[in-house]
């Protein structure tokens, strides 16, 4: 059996998106092409916490943006010097998670009996509630001014700057490493096991005995773990937790598109979808519309010629296309499953 | 002491009634057949069983207990825990604005040290200054929202199909439903879930004990399968065995749950005479190794075969019961069946 067939697609991309930035320091360019990746870093790990939901649990969540937000706000809150907590990034990062963690289980308690579009709609719902209530809380939120400025976060010492994009670049890194090594040794075990047996066939898995509100609840609530810390993540790489409407349901939408381009229920696959769905966004369409303008073939008075304008149209052409073509997404979860127990390992018995 | 005792089952579905006032009581380690023409609601008692449809009447009585969830004095600390719980939250919450400019906002000065012990004091003392409004009222709608709506999702979930699975009972469904994109190995193994220890924690941190029952629960999943014949098929995805081998897989999946009464829902539905030999071969080997059985089935030459009691259920009501050849004589049975001879009807 071909060894290379068993490296794993996630390690190898992760691998490589490591390199980018020594390849950049041999090769000096006037623009980073990992300083552009830094966003998509944290649509990865929007997707990836997504993922455990939609892809592992088969529960759709519409509203990944509101707990992006509460991540974010939460952050802000706890290091800006305005308030009186001023945590380090470490401990507030930590605690973030907690908190998102635990609205992911405030929210799930009362709902996640709901069947499938019901709960869609609530976790809709809930992404417009939150940006609301993070608007209409001025006295704690700063309401549309957003949180600012926050303190860079250090790093055994070493300070963070914004104009030096690899530290920010590995750290992040690191942290979607670590999603992904999470989420794969869940998936891969009782827990993993579990949740897709869910997606499966709900009825089934109860009949054998499984606390199937339980393990909804597991997901709903560690995805939002994971959604928040994105938050933490894009908040102290901005400085600003930026103002609620940043967090709205374009956002959610995105990440949703990623898990469905990516390939549902695949970490390598969320992956790919983040730097595609997003890598298009944030460096094809933006370079694209710069372009352009610097070689004056559009006007900037009309926005319906700037490309920028026109990715939400763009995307929902790619989701039909998709369904329509592959609608197992581009690097589908069957064919790890495959990979997971290759034709050698089937002809012995084990 | 019998391992199942029904009394009086009756099952609704809005206007119409599929299971009327049945009765029927298992004896331990025997294979019981429930028979009857389409529609006379023998499945709905397996639902009924198996915590899937909540009878409108009667008892389900599992190895001297009801298969239910239990009330226990942790489910009233739990209640109130939570009735608390939500109460507090909205009293915060109805407040927030005006609590956090007297706790936080009035105390911190830009960068000076923040007096931490005041804020406890100013939250009491802004609750003390108009209790009721800011405080009983919230509190008191929080509490009965959250203690109500807590003890109504307890209440349904009483009956629920894990509560079954866990006190002994699996089963297998008329309509194959395996997971179908997982390996028939994978199964099996969510079949033994309920016996596996490791938590999440466990699993997320690789800890030792993922590892040895990892081990383990492979080693006793394959055995599963070997004893059901599918040991060949362990890594192939479920969807894509044969139908014969979907049949056996989900009796493997019962099977891995240990379970003290295996209900058994058409095993033989499609399967051709040398495959519904061999299942009735692997049914008596399961009754031998201490299960009970309870089976429903259209194939005489399989209920008349391997049952020791049967029970005859017909518009939702049950008509007959005993061995095999006192329900074949019984006329009522012929009738439900075969409809009555015409000589018999009177006429009008």
């Amino acid at each position: 059996m071909n060894r290379l067939h068993r490296l794993r697609f996630h390690w190898t991309f992760l691998a490589v998106i490591a390199l980018i930035p020594l390849v950049e320091t041999v090769f000096p360019h006037q623009r980073h092409l990992g300083e552009l990746l830094r966003p998509i870093f944290i649509m990865a790990i929007l997707g990836l916490g997504l993922n455990i939901l939609t892809g592992f649990t088969g529960i759709l969540n519409l509203g990944v943006a509101a707990f992006m937000a509460v991540g974010a706000y939460s952050y802000a809150i706890l290091t800006c010097d305005i308030y009186p907590f001023q945590l380090g990034f470490w401990g507030a990062t930590g605690l973030t998670i907690l908190i998102g963690l635990t609205v992911g289980l405030l929210l799930g308690l009362p709902t996640i009996r709901l069947r499938g579009d019901y709960l869609a709609i609530v976790t809709l719902g809930f992404g417009e509630i939150v940006q609301d209530v993070l608007k209409n809380l001025d006295t704690i939120t700063k309401g549309t001014q957003g949180i600012n400025p926050l303190p860079a976060p250090t790093f055994f010492g070493y300070q963070f700057r914004p104009d030096r994009y690899q530290p920010w670049y590995y750290l992040f890194l690191a942290f979607v490493a670590l999603i992904v090594l999470l989420n794969r040794n869940l998936q891969r075990s009782r827990v993993g096991r579990a949740w897709i047996s869910i997606r499966e066939d709900e009825l089934a898995s109860a009949c054998v005995g499984i606390n199937t509100m339980k393990m909804k609840l597991i997901a709903f609530s560690l995805g939002a773990a994971q959604c928040s810390l994105a938050g933490a993540l894009w908040t102290s790489f901005l400085g600003s937790s930026g103002e609620p409407g940043n967090y709205d349901f374009q956002i959610s939408v995105m990440a949703v598109c990623i898990v469905i381009v990516g390939g549902m229920g695949n970490i390598g696959g969320v992956l790919l979808g983040a730097l595609v769905v997003s890598g298009f966004n944030s460096i094809v369409l933006e370079n694209l519309t710069n372009f352009l303008k610097a070689h004056e073939l559009i006007s900037t008075t009309s926005v319906l010629t700037v490309p920028g304008n026109w990715k939400y149209l763009l995307f929902g052409l790619a989701l039909i296309l998709m369904m329509r073509f592959r609608p197992e997404g581009l690097l589908p979860s069957r064919q790890t499953k495959a990979e997971l127990h290759p034709a050698s390992e089937r002809d012995s018995p084990a | 002491m019998n391992i199942l005792e029904i009394n009086n089952l009756t099952v609704r579905f809005g206007g119409l009634t599929a299971v009327n006032a049945v009765n029927l009581s298992l004896p331990p380690h025997q294979i019981t057949s429930l028979i009857g023409p389409n529609g006379a609601g023998k499945t709905t008692v397996f639902n009924a069983i198996t915590g899937i449809h909540e009878p409108v009447a009667g008892r389900i009585v599992f190895n001297g207990a009801e298969a239910r969830r239990p009330f226990r004095s942790t489910t009233a600390i739990a209640l109130t825990f939570i009735a608390i719980i939500a109460g507090v939250s909205l009293a915060l919450a109805a407040n927030i604005q005006s609590l956090w400019e007297t706790a936080v906002t009035a105390h911190y000065q830009y960068r000076q040290a923040f007096p931490w012990r005041d804020v406890c004091a100013s939250v009491v003392a802004y609750f003390a200054d108009n209790p009721v409004a800011r405080f009983v009222w919230p509190f008191l709608v929080g509490a009965l929202l959250g203690g109500g709506a807590a003890f109504v999702v307890w209440q349904r979930s009483r009956r629920a199909p894990e509560i079954a699975a866990r006190a002994g009972v699996a089963r297998t469904f008329q309509n194959i439903r395996l997971f179908n994109q997982m390996t028939a190995l994978d199964n099996v193994l969510l079949g033994m879930d309920r016996q596996l220890r490791s938590r999440f924690w466990h699993d997320a941190l690789r800890l030792p004990l993922f590892w040895r029952e990892r081990r383990e629960a492979a080693q006793r999943a394959m055995d599963g399968l070997r004893f059901i014949g599918l040991a060949k098929e362990a890594h192939q995805l479920a969807e894509n065995l044969s139908y014969g081998h979907q049949r056996r897989l989900e009796i493997a999946r019962a099977l891995a749950m240990d379970p003290q009464l295996l209900l058994l829902d058409e095993p033989a539905a499609g399967m051709n005479p040398a495959e519904t030999r061999a299942l009735m071969e692997l049914i008596r080997k399961i009754r031998e190794h201490g299960v009970t059985i309870l089976l429903i089935e259209h194939d005489m030459r399989v209920v008349m075969g391997i049952s020791e009691r049967i029970a005859v259920l017909d518009h939702g009501e049950k008509i007959a019961e005993g061995t095999p050849k006192e329900v074949c004589y019984d006329a009522r049975v012929i009738e439900a069946y075969l409809g009555k001879s015409h000589e018999d009807v009177p006429t009008t």
